[in-house]
């Protein structure tokens, strides 16, 4: 059965945020911290953002085609 | 895997997660346009449809009123209430369909806005992000080298 785009994107920063969790918990130095300030943190920012304009946009394009089905 | 390597390992598995992560978004952005040409597509096709039986009624509708206009008096009452109300209904459903492609494109356009700064953080941030961490992970793996004890 095919997905949802928007569906997809949250599975997969999902997977990147568990990986993400795990490397955490052994990684926490300074380096680690700055990784996380300035790599991590907007990356997810940036993800988030897209995520939710791509949701709804299915959602309008969904809402499109059941609106005009006469 | 030694306790002493799970960190790098964690790392690695994490870095390989970020390079998945920037193809899989990248595919995610291409079938968000697709999308939104798909819908078009299909909004137009019904908005030509439409069109079409417009005209019909509204044919039907002038042809009526020619009659009614013309009918002697002697003739049965010509009613064109019901090709009226078909033109009104195809008119209202028309006005429909332009007003979801209107609210497409809107939406559309702030899709295109999200997707082209995703876009640019996928190609260009990203990469870079993945370069600095394969360094630290590979300075973690130089320095653990150096710490572990000769055999």
């Amino acid at each position: 059965m095919p997905t949802q785009p928007d569906q997809d994107g949250d599975h997969g920063l999902s997977l990147l945020g568990d990986a993400w969790d795990k490397a955490a918990q052994y990684w926490r130095d300074d380096m680690a911290r700055h990784f996380d300030t300035y790599h991590w943190t907007p990356l997810l920012r940036e993800s988030r953002s897209f995520l939710e304009a791509l949701g709804k946009l299915i959602d309008v394009l969904n809402s499109a085609e059941r609106g005009t089905e006469y | 895997m030694t306790r002493v390597d799970a960190d790098i390992d964690a790392l690695k598995e994490f870095h390989a997660a970020l390079v998945r992560f920037r193809y899989g978004q990248q595919d995610l952005i291409d079938r968000g346009g697709d999308k939104i040409e798909v819908a078009r597509a299909s909004l137009a096709e019904r908005a030509g449809r439409w069109r079409s039986v417009l005209e019909q009624c509204q044919a039907e509708l002038d042809d009526c009123q020619y009659r009614a206009a013309h009918a002697g008096t002697d003739d049965v009452l010509v009613d064109c209430a019901h090709y009226a109300w078909a033109v009104c209904e195809a008119e209202r459903r028309l006005e429909e369909i332009r007003c979801w492609q209107q609210r497409v494109d809107e939406e559309a356009s702030t899709f295109r806005s999200a997707a082209s700064r995703f876009r640019n953080l996928l190609e260009n941030d990203l990469p870079r992000t993945e370069a600095h961490l394969s360094a630290i992970i590979t300075s973690l793996e130089a320095a653990r080298d150096v710490q572990a004890p000769s055999s």
